[in-house]
């Protein structure tokens, strides 16, 4: 069920999971576009010689699949910040999940909260944080 | 009763958790605990009263702190005016031997949290710089542990003769309650805590 009206929304209310695409060469491509050559992100070994426990999700790759996973929720909800804090590097070609809940509902604001958390397979915060989301109220 | 004691709200630098936002998701989702403990990053926060958010919930509310350590980072509580001005809660480079001995001294406790995390945690260290004197407890259940970080921690706890605390170390709403520590006694004040802390009824839960 999407939602589309900030009425609908309840407290605790969980979106749903977001299984982002981690593959390496989902990673490399983008990485690639966006003009951030570098082996951290194309090549596990390479990753590993910097320190990295694998090839890495870009930050703002995350980001993105983040908005992804509320606008899968909330299609015409307007993302107004999304506050993350990288715990632990979310490696390329691991399973990940992006799990939702709201936190807080302003309906005099029509502003949602809701927190995010970027897990891998083994139920681990790599990411987490909170977003802003305003969605309109239709009477 | 159970207590989660270690948590972060908005005045911690990368808390994004409103204290309200907590005590309405520990009812909306029937969790276990019976309260909690703000512990904010590298200071005490005197000027939050939480006294009318516990009254409304039904929740117990109390402050302690995390200040860093050259072993890590330490929770503390039963933090007075007289323990603030015996060490400087804003260092990042504090002794741990300085803040266990004013602690003690000023009545207070201090607890090493996360000790089997790589770099911020007190067994990342004690290879190279030995094990601390002083320390009686450490936090064994910490909610935003990885990998064997807990089983590195209960292990050299249990070497060490310490006993543990839980705690989920939320930064965000929904990740309170994750882990807590179960007394026997009621607490219904940091005094209540730090005599139950002092004394051996209690355990660390994991509630992941």
């Amino acid at each position: 069920m999407t939602i589309s009206s900030i009425s609908d929304v309840e407290f605790g209310e969980e979106l749903p999971v977001f299984e982002p695409d981690t593959s390496l060469e989902t990673v490399k491509t983008f990485a690639k576009i966006i003009g951030w050559g570098g082996a951290r992100f194309s090549d596990h070994e390479a990753a590993r010689k910097e320190g990295f426990p694998g090839a890495i999700v870009p930050g703002i790759l995350s980001q993105g699949y983040l908005v992804a996973m509320i606008h899968q929720w909330a299609p015409q909800a307007e993302i107004k910040q999304i506050d993350t804090i990288f715990r632990a590097a979310v490696v390329a070609d691991e399973s990940h999940q992006i799990t939702g809940v709201v936190t807080d509902i302003n309906e005099d604001e029509n502003l949602v909260e809701i927190d995010i958390t970027v897990v891998n397979s083994k139920g681990e915060t790599r990411v987490f944080g909170t977003a802003s989301v305003e969605i309109a109220c239709e009477k | 009763m159970l207590l989660d004691l270690h948590t972060h709200s908005i005045k911690s630098d990368d808390g994004r958790a409103k204290v309200k936002n907590y005590c309405q998701w520990i009812k909306a989702k029937n969790l276990e605990i019976d309260g909690f403990v703000l512990t904010e990053h590298r200071q005490f926060d005197d000027e939050s009263d939480y006294s009318a958010l516990a009254e409304k919930f039904g929740i117990t509310i109390l402050k302690g702190s995390e200040v860093e350590t050259e072993y890590g980072h330490v929770l503390v509580f039963g933090v007075t005016s007289a323990l603030q001005n015996a060490f400087d809660f804003t260092s990042t480079h504090l002794a741990i031997a300085e803040v266990l001995e004013q602690s003690k001294l000023h009545g207070a406790i201090a607890i090493p949290c996360h000790p089997g995390r790589p770099r911020v945690g007190m067994f990342a260290h004690t290879d190279q710089l030995g094990v601390p004197d002083g320390v009686e407890i450490v936090e064994i259940y910490n909610g935003g542990s990885r990998d064997q970080e807990d089983q590195i921690a209960i292990d050299n706890a249990i070497k060490l003769g310490y006993k543990g605390i839980g705690g989920s170390d939320s930064h965000i709403v929904s990740h309170i309650g994750r882990c807590a520590t179960r007394f026997e006694s009621k607490i219904s004040s940091m005094d209540d805590l730090v005599a139950a802390l002092k004394s051996d009824n209690f355990e660390a839960i994991s509630l992941k």
